[in-house]
């Protein structure tokens, strides 16, 4: 039987959570708990209609949950990460760590 | 607000580096811990005020074994058992409805549930001590100490910390320990250790030149952590305006 080689960290990488304002965003959202629409327009430098999107592709793959309501007469949008994208956004982090760690492992080998 | 900016493009190494530094910003507008230590110090200081009005010396029999036997000891109490207890509540009440005013202005949910659950739970928990073994009044010269069923010698070293340990330094230094826990603060760790040291440590007060039995016993007592804490209370204040004026 022949032994398979591990598969290369960049197959374990999503989409929907690699692009880098997804990315952005799950990570305000984990450290924040709940955070504000206008808070991750100005914390990511984006424009409402772009994040609007990003967020709409993010809700529909079941990362994040949005909360509309009011307070006061001001409408405001909250989200939060589902435990989904909790979990999305540690695999990804761990498989950017693995990619780092076999790209230093390659170059250290080179130089030897 | 602060500008952070996506993740830029480039190796996994950038990418995580940039995932670091907007981890770094929301925390940045998270953090508050300036009220709680403001609080906290003014209401340590109040102590000062506090153990004066209620300062009082009786003279009591003396105990059978004590050499002293028909002279009578001096008893000298102060301080409230109500004032601690319930201005720390009070505290941590007005923190919480701080963090969460600050989290709706701001738009990001705050951490500080662990802090004001801690804190809570220990005020309550120091109170039913300190109810049980004042619960046959007020204790007499050389008498045990009563922790909860256990008659521990007034004299021994592990008394005396055991009864610093149930002070504030439960009810204000654990919980400020949670807080720069939960706030990924190095700056309030080094703080809340230097507050734990001053509350557990047992220094002489005699620098001071008032004698324990003064009324006015309680200015070094709690001065000293009254004055840390609002020392603290305004460094955090300055860095924090300090980051709002230069987010970079």
């Amino acid at each position: 039987m022949t032994e398979q080689p591990d598969p290369h960290p960049v197959t374990g990488l999503d989409d929907v959570v690699h692009q880098r304002v997804r990315l952005g965003i799950l990570t305000v959202a984990h450290q924040a708990r709940r955070v504000e629409f206008g808070f991750l327009r100005t914390a990511l430098a984006l424009t409402a209609g772009n994040l609007s999107q990003h967020l709409t592709v993010l809700e529909k793959a079941g990362l994040v949950e949005v909360e509309k309501g009011y307070e006061g007469r001001r409408a405001r949008t909250w989200l939060s990460l589902t435990p989904a994208g909790d979990r999305a956004l540690r695999d990804e982090v761990t498989q950017l760590k693995r990619l780092i760690q076999q790209i230093e492992q390659a170059s250290s080998q080179e130089d030897a | 607000m602060t500008d952070a900016a996506v993740p830029p493009p480039g190796t996994p190494h950038e990418v995580l580096a940039g995932l670091g530094e907007l981890t770094r910003r929301v925390r940045a507008a998270q953090r508050g811990a300036w009220f709680p230590l403001l609080l906290l110090g003014v209401l340590t200081l109040g102590g000062i005020l506090v153990s004066r009005l209620t300062h009082e010396v009786r003279t009591v029999p003396c105990p059978v074994s004590d050499p002293m036997v028909g002279d009578g000891c001096t008893l000298v109490s102060q301080g409230s058992p109500f004032y601690w207890p319930i201005g720390i509540a009070l505290a941590y009440t007005a923190t919480a409805y701080f963090y969460l005013r600050r989290s709706r202005e701001r738009g990001v949910g705050t951490p500080v549930r662990p802090y004001i659950v801690t804190g809570i739970a220990l005020v309550a928990l120091v109170a039913a001590t300190a109810a049980w073994s004042l619960r046959h009044g007020m204790p007499q010269p050389r008498e045990a100490f009563d922790l909860w069923g256990l008659h521990l010698d007034p004299a021994a070293g592990t008394t005396r910390f055991v009864e610093r340990l149930i002070g504030s330094a439960a009810a204000v230094g654990v919980p400020l320990l949670v807080l720069s826990w939960v706030e990924r603060s190095p700056a309030l760790l080094l703080l809340t250790g230097v507050y734990l040291a001053v509350e557990l440590v047992p220094l002489s007060t005699g620098w001071s030149g008032i004698a324990p039995s003064s009324p006015w016993s309680g200015v070094p007592l709690y001065g000293v952590p009254g004055l840390l804490l609002l020392l603290g209370a305004l460094g955090f204040g300055l860095a924090e305006r300090s980051r709002r004026r230069d987010p970079s």
